[in-house]
């Protein structure tokens, strides 16, 4: 078989039908509307993907370790409204507000992650429960109220480097180095491990309680990130972050991650988020109402799903060999 | 040919390909009414897919059958069992979840008023499991509770629940200890007197010798020959699969005993393990034999810490140092590997390549920092492809689109790169092809020599008799008796088997 | 155990029969009605108490009632998020359970929610509607008659319109950040902003649902912003959204140029249009909506008498009346 010579491109198939959907969704936004190949548009989208691209790599590796992670919207906004009480009601400093806003993150992750390995529970009702109680604490937190705290936390949107903002540069950064520590780490592997057979994992020596610890603890921490990006743009409002959750695990999953777990790649998540961003902003502006938005969005996160099949189907044959 | 006297199923030219690869060429063959039909070859040799095409699973690429004479091609599994024609699978096809009785009868549970009659239905499975000789299973125990042994019986009689006219039995002993074989061969005989057609497939040997009337032989989707069975001994059957001549036995080893590599104390883990204690010496292989339930896998788990023990000690090396084992983290950090009893839920990961399959339990040697080195993954993954002879296109192959053999010789490359004293083979050549078998055999020896201490827990006698030097007897969760190679024999060993179990079994004996 | 088990086998209904049983009972015993210390109970159903508007409502009826304990019992419940309808229903059908004499409600559907309150109407209980009108036609059909007591969001945006309109010309670029698209105040604030338009001989562009939420608005706004380079002005159906234009013209940097309008005046637009950042907002007086409602149905409790529709007061808030 000529496997040595299809391995490579096997990589590059999986970015390249990513790249060629997006294209393909740019083309059709250019040509429907009068500015959308505008620097304003790019600039716009590279504003509004850093806080969803940074929850979506700690979703990617909840899914890849068979786990689901429902909390993200709620911890987002649970560390959020922490940073803006922090700041707006109480003047403590910006570095321990910002401190306090990442271990919040980090604490609700390491719950949720110490109550499905303790007990064993499925992730999926586990981080229901924590969605609801973030959620809760954040109303406790904030007393239902907006706070505007983007005076305090302008450093943090409005610091370029290269004309490209912070926040899209940090969510870059953690995109490439999860996607390292995913595919080259021994951790990584681990995860993947998991993912695919717990058992044998665990036969295998591999401490499998800590890594699903871990990967929730990483999840939460990241909410706690993308918190600090959201708030210094929408402030610190309790309902930030209603339903990200499953937006984000709609990117992430467009981008190829199985839900069954032990297969899924960070980059692709990018490209993932990407997609769901333009086809947002895309449809924005052409003008498209609320019903119409939510009918395309929804069938291109269906048609991103099947065309992943296939894209694996077409790999697998080449390997397939029968009894 | 066509419609030759008695032929219940005439297979005419069958093909079938997956993908690039060709797994039948024009196959022909009969099945006659009220015969045993024993279809052997090696894995990967196209036995199961030429079943499935039969039962209606798989499609057929080119060719035709007829049954009764009237053409046959069944559209699926449903279409196939109303004409007559049923399979027991070689991957138990039970839904854990129901009992006993609900999944033999699941297709057609009787009803009344659409409301299930579960005293009817509970009647109807105590007579069918009867008939096979399994009165002591509870027939409202769910499947999930059961024995893989068990379960397989299950299987069995969920496929004679209905009238059938052609049987497929695929590997049906694989996980069947000796006596339910028996009963299971009985049930054979007795529905070939009704005039059932049965397509038998096993590598077993001794086995086909035993049950089967006529023999055809598979080799690389080709058929080879079709023999009555008594024109054939098993030397030439087995030549006749792989193609080539082998050694029947294993080289006789000698015992040459070392240290003390392993020692067990009143070892005790739940109902099933209770107070084991022996010794394992290096370059010996110990035997663990017993019936199923008896508490083998149990045991070993238990040494490899996969599951809790409530008491006991285990030491270690030359030294004899105590060491406590409570995670198979432990138990690998200690030297100690664990080939599992059931390598695709257990042993591989099955979407991944054979290269991170090997490299899993050996990640802390092919890394830096935590960093894996990719050449030192592939180096280490072509050495045990070439020295583990394991058949895959590239070191990249997922492991689920391996033959058996070729899985089993990967879950035992990843502990070989490890290097551990103390290697626990569960089963290891269940399922699994003759050639590789051999192979399999062969590598133990091997380790053996090199000082490796290893267990081997196998349901086949005559298997640990030829490759062990001592074989150790559980027998309802109690070490019964330990035989050195002198005194190996089939009657000792099966009666102290029995020792303990006799209260459990005494139905069983009497239905038998 | 194994006994137990097998006797289940058997009678495989049995439990569910039992439960169906007891379910039966406990809710016999759950019925109870009378009030205990002869003062009217008023129930007050609110939409979600996360929302601030809605916090601040429930907090001047806690107000009122702290000071007119002798005059009425208050009850005061809410949904989790402000589209729930089911647990809205769910809560009312609960209270006639119970036993009410007045239940004052902040209708999460115009529609939905109107053949619980006639089911409660029935069960002799008087309904006054606040917040979020019910729909006219549709009680009409039902024969039934629900006062309105509230603010007229149509007049309120008209004013926040015609005061945006003082500052542009006729022809100028404007565009709409709509509520869910099937809320009524919503619906009437669009229409505001509508006539306000109209009168003035503005250019409206665009008008996009940002599901009253502060992200959906900045991705509607930035790329409304991107496709019409002229805009001028942002009119926005609450102060959320108006949170998210803010942020969205900042980063397409045109801040300066495109003015915004909210409304509902929350406490972190307040700054924003002290500052200029924000044109002006509308206060209808949400910590009085509640209680204008429980005042009405004491009236009527005490009157007997004939209800109809009552309309509360709506201010413009700008830059000069927080002076």
């Amino acid at each position: 078989m000529n496997n040595s010579h299809r391995r490579i491109p096997a990589w590059l198939t999986d970015y390249l039908g990513m790249a060629g959907a997006l294209g393909l969704l740019l083309l059709i936004f250019g040509l429907s509307t009068e500015n959308f190949f505008s620097a304003a548009t790019f600039g716009t989208i590279a504003n509004q993907i850093p806080d969803t691209t940074i929850m979506a790599v700690g979703m990617t590796w909840v899914l890849i370790i068979a786990g689901i992670d429902l909390s993200v919207g709620s911890v987002m906004a649970l560390s959020g409204a922490v940073l803006g009480v922090a700041l707006a009601r109480f003047g403590i400093p910006l570095p321990v507000a910002v401190v306090a806003c990442l271990l919040v993150g980090l604490l609700c992750g390491l719950a949720s992650g110490l109550i499905v390995v303790a007990w064993s529970l499925p992730s999926f009702i586990v981080t229901l429960g924590m969605m609801e109680i973030a959620r809760g604490a954040t109303y406790l937190v904030t007393q239902s109220r907006t706070l505007y705290v983007s005076d305090r936390l302008e450093m943090i949107t409005d610091t370029t480097l290269l004309g490209l903002s912070a926040p899209f540069l940090l969510a870059v950064l953690i995109v490439l180095v999860a996607q390292f520590v995913l595919s080259m780490t021994v951790f990584g592997r681990h995860m993947v491990a998991v993912g695919t057979n717990e058992t044998a994992a665990r036969l295998s020596g591999i401490a499998v309680r800590r890594v699903r610890l871990a990967v929730f603890a990483v999840s939460g921490l990241l909410c706690g990130v993308a918190a600090l990006i959201n708030t210094a743009r929408y402030q610190a409002n309790p309902n930030n972050g209603i339903g990200m959750e499953l937006q984000v695990i709609a990117a992430v999953v467009i981008g190829g991650t199985s839900l069954m777990g032990g297969r899924g790649s960070v980059v692709s998540t990018f490209f993932g988020v990407l997609i769901i961003k333009v086809l947002g902003t895309g449809l924005a502006q052409t003008g498209a109402q609320e019903p119409t938005k939510r009918l395309v969005t929804g069938c291109v996160i269906i048609a991103a799903v099947v065309l992943d099949y296939y894209r694996r189907r077409l790999r697998k044959t080449g390997t397939e060999a029968a009894q | 040919m066509i419609g030759s006297a008695g032929a219940i199923l005439s297979v005419r030219r069958i093909c079938k390909t997956f993908g690039p690869v060709r797994v039948l060429h024009d196959v022909d063959f009969d099945l006659n009414a009220g015969a045993v039909h024993a279809l052997v070859g090696e894995n990967g040799a196209g036995k199961t897919t030429l079943a499935r095409i039969i039962a209606g699973t798989h499609r057929d690429d080119g060719g035709g059958m007829t049954l009764n004479g009237q053409s046959y091609r069944p559209a699926g599994r449903t279409d196939a069992q109303r004409r007559g024609v049923r399979m027991v699978m070689q991957e138990l096809n039970l839904f854990p979840t129901l009992t006993v009785a609900e999944n033999i009868f699941l297709e057609d549970l009787p009803r009344r008023f659409g409301v299930i009659n579960y005293r009817l239905l509970h009647r109807r499975a105590e007579e069918l499991m009867a008939a096979i000789g399994l009165r002591d299973l509870a027939v409202d125990e769910p499947v999930g509770n059961l024995t893989v042994g068990s379960r397989q019986m299950v299987e069995i009689a969920a496929g004679l629940s209905q009238d059938c006219r052609l049987l497929i039995l695929d590997e049906p002993t694989a996980s069947l200890t000796d006596r339910e074989t028996c009963l299971l061969f009985d049930q054979i005989r007795r529905l070939r007197a009704r005039g059932v057609a049965m397509l038998y497939i096993s590598h077993r040997m001794q086995e086909i010798k035993q049950i089967a009337d006529t023999v055809t032989v598979l080799r690389d989707g080709r058929i080879i020959s079709t023999h009555a069975i008594d024109t054939l001994t098993v030397e030439e059957i087995v030549n006749r699969m792989v193609g080539r001549e082998i050694s029947h036995a294993p080289a006789a080893r000698t015992a040459a005993k070392g240290r003390v590599a392993l020692r067990v104390e009143n070892l005790c883990a739940g109902p099933r393990v209770q107070n084991i204690s022996f010794d394992l010496h290096k370059g010996e292989v110990l035997g663990l034999a017993g019936l199923i339930g008896a508490g083998r896998t149990e045991t070993v788990r238990a040494i490899f810490g996969a599951d809790r023990l409530t008491s006991g000690r285990i030491y270690l090396g030359e030294t004899a140092k105590h060491v406590r084992i409570r995670s198979p983290r432990d138990a690998i950090a200690h030297g100690i590997a664990l080939i599992p009893e059931d390598r695709k839920e257990q042993g591989l990961f099955l979407p991944l390549g054979v290269d991170r399959n090997i490299a899993v339990p050996n990640l802390s040697r092919l890394s830096c920092a935590g960093i894996i080195s990719p050449a030192a993954e592939r180096t280490l993954a072509r050495r045990h492809i070439d020295t583990g002879a394991i058949k895959c296109a590239a070191p990249d192959q997922p492991a689920e689109t391996l033959s058996g053999g070729n899985q089993q010789k990967v879950v035992i490359a990843k502990w070989l790169a490890r290097d551990c004293d103390v290697l626990i083979f569960d089963e290891p050549t269940r399922g699994i092809d003759v050639g590789a078998k051999f192979e399999i055999y062969a590598m133990m020896a091997d380790l053996a020599a090199r000082g490796k201490a290893l267990i081997v827990v196998s349901s086949d006698l005559r298997e640990l008799m030829a490759i062990c030097d001592r074989i150790a007897v559980l027998s309802d969760g109690c070490l019964a008796a330990t035989f050195s190679r002198n005194a190996f024999s089939e009657q000792t060993i099966n009666a102290a088997a029995f020792s303990r179990h006799t209260a459990t079994f005494r139905t069983q004996g009497a239905a038998g | 155990m194994f006994a137990n088990r097998s006797r289940l086998n058997k009678y495989p209904l049995l439990p569910f029969f039992v439960a169906a049983l007891l379910l039966t009972v406990i809710a016999s015993g759950c019925t109870k009605r009378g009030s205990q210390d002869g003062k009217p109970r008023i129930a007050l159903v609110m939409k979600s108490l996360a929302n601030e508007f809605f916090k601040t409502m429930e907090e001047g009826a806690r107000g009122h009632h702290a000071e007119h304990k002798d005059l009425y019992n208050l009850k005061v419940v809410g949904i989790r998020n402000e589209e729930d309808v089911a647990q809205q229903v769910d809560l009312i059908e609960t209270i006639i359970a119970q036993g009410t004499d007045a239940i004052v409600i902040a209708p999460a559907d115009s529609e939905a929610l109107i053949p619980v309150c006639k089911k409660a109407m029935a069960a002799g209980i008087v309904v006054i509607n606040i917040d979020n009108k019910l729909d006219r036609a549709r009680l009409e059909r039902e024969g039934i008659q629900i006062p309105f007591v509230g603010p007229d969001n149509r007049k309120g945006a008209k004013l926040a319109g015609d005061y945006l309109a003082a500052k542009l010309k006729a022809g100028d670029e404007v565009a709409i950040i709509e509520g869910v698209p099937n809320a009524f105040n919503g619906i009437q604030r669009k229409a505001g902003f509508q006539d306000a338009i109209a009168a003035a001989g503005l250019n409206l562009v665009s008008s996009q649902s940002g599901n009253w939420e502060t992200a959906k608005a900045a991705e509607c706004v930035s790329a409304i912003a991107t496709e019409y380079p002229g805009l001028k002005a942002v009119l926005c159906a609450n102060d959320s959204m108006a949170l998210g234009a803010v942020d969205a013209l900042k980063t397409a940097g045109r801040t300066d140029t495109v003015y915004i309008v909210g409304f509902d005046n929350i406490e972190a637009v307040q700054k924003l249009v002290k500052n200029g950042k924000v044109l002006c907002t509308v206060d209808q007086h949400g910590d009085q909506l509640a209680v204008y409602g429980i005042e009405y149905a004491l009236d009527i409790l005490n009157t007997k008498a004939a209800p109809a529709d009552k309309e509360t007061p709506v201010d413009l808030v700008t830059a000069e009346t927080l002076k």
